[in-house]
Order: C-alpha cells, then sequence, then structure tokens
C-alpha cells in the first residue's frame, strides 16, 4: 500500500443521518473512498471481511452489537475511528487502539484530522506490522463477566448468550463452543475464554474443558484420580484432579 | 416568649391546676388547727394563686434552657436559692394578706396564727417552686427537640425539592448532541429539515423547562411533551421509530406530575428502538381503571440483551418522584414479554 492509494473507508452507523453526514465530509476529499456504509455491526462484519478497507468509522451504540463488540469481532487490527455521542467510551477506544475518537457532532475539520491520523497509521503499518498479539494481551478484559460470546465465522456473526453454552473445548488453536449440539469455532485460548466468563457458573475442569455447571448430571469415578463427568444429555468429559477440586467447591 | 404567660387559654388552664392546691393547703392549715375551714380557705386560695403566678417567674430564672450537662450542680443551686428566695417573698405577702384580712373581719391573734402557718407555707412555696423550674426546664428540652424535628422536616422537604430540580433538569445530554448531529447532517442535505429540526427541538426544551417549574400538570401536556420528543427522536431513527399515543378520553384532564412519563419515554427510545435492528413501535396508553390513572408505555426491546441493562437510572428516578409525591400510593412496574417492554404508572385518580 503507498500513500497515493485512496483510504477506503467503511461507515457503519444505525442512524441514516449520521451516515450521510460521514459521507458528505467523505465525498470532499479525493483521496478517501468509501467502500460501504452499514446500518449495524452483522452488514458491517460482512463488509469488512469482503472488502478489506483501511479504515471503519464506527459508531458505538447499535443495536445488537455495539461498536466495541465488532471491533472484538473484526480483530484488533482493523483500524477503526470511533464515533459516538458519549465521552465515558473515549478511554475504553483509547485501550483497543482505535485510530481516533469524534464525538457527535463534529466539523469537517476535526473529521480530516482523524483521516490524516488513519493515514499516518496505514503508513507506520506498512512499515512495520503492529503486534497483533500484544494489542490483545493489552486490552484489557471488560468490567464483570461475559453475558454473551461473539463468534465470526466468515463474514456471519454469531450471538451465543452464555446460559446457551454447555461447554467449551480446546481444539489446537481454537476453542469450540459447544452449544444444543452445535459447535462454533472461535480464534481465542481457553484461557482467555475462562477468564471471560463467570466463575460462579463456569469451571475449568480439564486442561481442555470449561463446563457449565448446570449442565452436569453427575460425575463418576472413573479409575484412580481419573474422573468423568456426564451431562445432562449424556455427553462424557473427563475431569482431571485439579478439575474435580474446583469443581467441588462450587458444587 | 413564656410558654404559658403570653396565651390566655393556657393561663387560664394552668391557674386551674392551681386551685386545688390552694385547698390543699387551706386542709393543712385546717389540720394544723390554726383556722377553722371558712377562715382557712380565704387565707389559702387567694394566696396560693398569687403564688401561682409568681411560680411562672421560674421560666425566666431558668433562662428558657434546658438543663445543660456541664452546668448541673449550677442548676441545682440556682434552682434551690430561687425556691428559696420566692418563698420567702411569697410568706412576707402571706404575712401583709393574713393581716389585711384578719383586719376587716376582726380575728384576734394575728401574729400567734402566722408563726403556726409559717413552717406550712415556706415548705409548701419551696416544693412547688422546685416544681415549676422542673417543669421549665423538660418544657425547655420539649421545645427544643419540637424545633429541632421540625428544621428535620423542613431539611427534608427542601432535600426532595432540591432532588426535583434536579430531576427536572434532566434532560439527557446525549439526547442533545445527537440531535445537534442530524441537524449538522440536514443542513446540506435538506435545509428546510434542518430548519424543522431546530424548531422541534426548541419547542421540546421550552416545554420541558415551562412544565418542570410546575407542581401538576394536566396529563394532555405530558403526551404533547412526549409527542414532541418522538418527533424529534424519529427524526434521528427514520423509519425505525414509529409511535402511537392513545389516550382514553377524559384523561387528558387529569393532573400528573411533570415529567413522570418523559424518563419511560425516553427509556423506550434509548434502550428499546435504539437496540433493536429493524426498530418498532413506541406505543404510549392512558385510562381509567377503577380509581386509577394508569399510564404505560410499551416499546419492542432486544430479548437477548440482558434485562434492565441500563434503564435502571430513569427508572429509579420516576420511583421515587412517585414515592415523594404519592407515598405508596403510586407504583411503577415493569414487565418484559415476547420482545417487548411495558413500563406502568399507577397514580391514584384526583389527586
Amino acid at each position: 500500500m503507498t500513500e497515493h492509494q485512496p483510504l477506503r473507508i467503511v461507515i457503519v452507523d444505525d442512524e441514516p443521518l449520521a451516515r450521510s453526514l460521514v459521507r458528505e465530509y467523505a465525498s470532499s476529499d479525493p483521496s478517501l473512498e468509501v467502500v460501504a456504509d452499514c446500518a449495524n455491526g452483522f452488514e458491517a462484519v460482512k463488509a469488512v471481511s469482503e472488502l478489506k478497507p483501511d479504515l471503519v468509522l464506527l459508531d458505538v451504540q447499535m443495536p445488537k452489537l455495539d461498536g466495541f463488540e465488532v471491533l472484538e469481532l473484526l480483530g484488533r487490527e482493523q483500524a477503526v475511528v470511533f464515533i459516538t455521542a458519549y465521552d465515558q467510551y473515549a478511554l475504553r477506544a483509547f485501550e483497543v487502539h482505535a485510530v481516533d475518537y469524534l464525538l457527535k457532532p463534529f466539523s469537517a475539520d476535526r473529521f480530516q484530522e482523524a483521516m490524516d491520523r488513519a493515514r499516518e497509521r496505514r503508513r507506520a503499518k506498512s512499515a512495520a506490522p503492529m503486534n497483533v498479539d500484544e494489542i490483545v494481551r493489552d486490552a484489557k478484559p471488560k468490567a464483570g463477566p461475559a453475558e454473551r460470546v461473539l463468534i465470526r465465522d466468515g463474514a456471519n456473526v454469531h450471538v451465543l448468550p452464555v446460559d446457551k453454552i454447555d461447554y467449551v473445548e480446546a481444539q489446537d488453536d481454537y476453542v469450540a463452543f459447544k452449544s444444543e449440539g452445535k459447535q462454533y469455532l472461535k480464534d481465542q485460548t481457553l484461557s482467555a475464554v475462562e477468564a471471560a466468563l463467570d466463575p460462579a457458573r463456569f469451571v475449568r475442569i480439564h486442561r481442555s474443558f470449561i463446563l457449565n455447571i448446570d449442565r452436569i448430571a453427575k460425575v463418576e469415578l472413573y479409575a484412580k484420580d481419573s474422573r468423568i463427568a456426564i451431562l445432562r444429555d449424556g455427553t462424557r468429559l473427563p475431569v482431571s484432579r485439579a478439575g474435580y477440586t474446583r469443581l467441588s467447591q462450587l458444587l | 416568649m413564656h410558654p404559658i404567660l403570653g396565651r390566655p387559654a393556657r393561663l387560664l388552664a394552668y391557674l386551674g391546676v392551681w386551685v386545688p392546691l390552694g385547698m390543699l393547703v387551706a386542709a393543712l392549715l385546717y389540720l394544723q388547727g390554726v383556722f377553722g375551714w371558712l377562715e382557712a380557705t380565704i387565707v389559702a386560695l387567694p394566696l396560693v394563686l398569687a403564688y401561682g403566678f409568681l411560680c411562672l417567674s421560674a421560666w425566666y430564672v431558668t433562662g428558657g434552657s434546658p438543663v445543660d450537662r456541664v452546668g448541673a450542680w449550677r442548676n441545682a443551686v440556682t434552682a434551690v436559692i430561687a425556691s428559696f428566695v420566692s418563698s420567702a417573698v411569697w410568706l412576707m405577702i402571706a404575712r401583709g394578706w393574713l393581716a389585711i384580712v384578719g383586719g376587716v373581719r376582726g380575728w384576734p391573734a394575728i401574729t400567734p396564727a402566722f408563726r403556726l402557718a409559717a413552717p406550712t407555707l415556706f415548705g409548701f412555696g419551696f416544693f412547688l417552686y422546685l416544681l415549676a423550674m422542673a417543669a421549665s426546664y423538660l418544657a425547655a428540652a420539649f421545645a427544643i427537640s419540637q424545633e429541632a424535628e421540625k428544621r428535620g422536616l423542613e431539611l427534608q422537604v427542601l432535600a426532595r425539592e432540591a432532588e426535583l430540580r434536579a430531576l427536572r433538569a434532566q434532560i439527557d445530554p446525549h439526547f442533545l448532541f445527537n440531535s445537534l448531529q442530524s441537524i449538522s447532517a440536514l443542513t446540506t442535505l435538506d435545509a428546510a429539515a434542518a430548519r424543522r429540526m431546530c424548531l422541534l427541538l426548541a419547542d421540546f426544551l421550552r416545554d420541558t423547562l415551562a412544565l418542570g417549574s410546575r407542581e401538576r400538570i394536566a396529563l394532555s401536556e405530558e403526551l404533547a411533551l412526549a409527542r414532541r420528543f418522538l418527533e424529534v427522536e424519529q427524526v434521528r431513527f427514520g423509519s425505525r421509530l414509529q409511535m402511537t399515543i392513545d389516550a382514553q378520553p377524559g384523561t387528558e384532564k387529569e393532573e400528573v406530575p411533570p415529567l413522570v412519563l418523559q424518563p419511560l419515554v425516553e427509556n423506550a427510545v434509548t434502550h428499546g428502538i435504539a437496540h433493536v435492528l429493524e426498530g418498532g413501535v413506541v406505543r404510549i396508553a392512558t385510562a381509567r381503571q377503577m380509581t386509577w390513572l394508569v399510564l404505560t408505555v410499551d416499546n419492542p426491546c432486544d430479548g437477548d440483551r440482558p434485562a434492565g441493562r441500563g434503564t435502571g437510572l430513569g427508572l429509579r428516578n420516576v420511583r421515587e418522584r412517585l414515592e415523594s409525591e404519592y407515598g405508596r400510593d403510586a407504583r411503577l412496574r415493569t414487565e418484559e414479554a415476547d420482545g417487548r417492554f411495558i413500563a406502568r404508572i399507577d397514580i391514584p385518580l384526583g389527586s
């Protein structure tokens, strides 16, 4: 990517007027190219997956998926500028390494400033790619346990309420969320999942398994120091000694 | 001010208490054999009533204040001295009175009779003056505690008023910023619409301020405000936000506290419509049900989202508002069912 190429942007806002305003500001700058505008987070994930824009202008308050959740699904290396009327999100935007943060209502000059920063970021990035792991590690977990898990499946997004999760299994570089007979893969570590879920409802029973304690039917001794958890649907999962200790503390 | 002297009714009741005391002294003198029944009464009753007046001075001796812990000893000494002095003064008056009555009725041996009666009179006077001092201290303490209670109540009322003012001032700033953003977008897209939006917003703000400064407003005014608010938000949300306002005939004239519905309507948009992809209808309805005025705001909501997220402040404000206006007679209930959130206010009719 060079500086002469236009900055390809995707506009995401659930309010039509807000989208037209950004479009209007962008149209006055020939080095900007609006490749899509999206009315919600699902459309945004789809558009960004397909179009690979340089920058996403992302409203924070949106139905179903808010701006921060969209960014989580896109991966934090995606350059975004957050747009919102609420200044209390500024700190969080900074934590997730947003390029900039625009407070509604904003002027054309302020918008241009944000675009300049995005170009700056693109130049720096092509020179030295950012370390994604580091960014992900930097991002602090949100306050309180997760209420739902967001899973991106190509251009589609699944929103999985945590009480629908039966158990989570580590699979190579992914974790698999098992829910109602289906399986959803997410690019995450099992430890990160464990940290995000409510420790009063989910317990790490094994190196490779986190179990929703509501799903347990019984725990049986399998061999010396080795047990098996039998779920209500008949699924059998291994329970390690440390896992059994944790489980007994909860039950 | 003196708690008894200044009020004739109290003074009369107070002196009424002294009449039996006068009879008591008369009886004592009679039993002592100093006087016959009639003489004893003629001597004692006016004297005791006069002493009743004298005892009113106890209030001034105590300085109209209750006993303070530090000066309790000094208070006791003061009481004893004051009782001694007043009783002595009274004894002199008694001597004079005896001379007058005795002179008029031609009693013999006035001085020996006085000598006989003096210890009884002095003891009585001393004891009663002490009682009067104690009563003064008590009355002062009682007055102070009442004053404190009154001040407490006044403070409560003030706090409540401040709270109300704060609530009234609670126009969500994000609503303003978002509206300004819409206007900013409309200025180039559709100048006439931008102007309409400015006027709508101005009307809404003006109404909010004007209505908020009143104690009670007609329900029709509250509904008009809700309609304005929703019209402003419609500019922002476009076709995602629709509304119906269904007021049962007759209910519009009922009086309600200003802006009691408004937080519910705001919640319906910011926590309801704004979280539903396809949007929907905000339904406001009013009805009479027996002795209640029932107001409901019903809106679509995102069933997947944890219930009550973020709606707490507005609901709590409305609840506190209703409680401060109606005590336990009004209530706010909410329920979530089939993807709709329903908030319902019950207010007693005609209050």
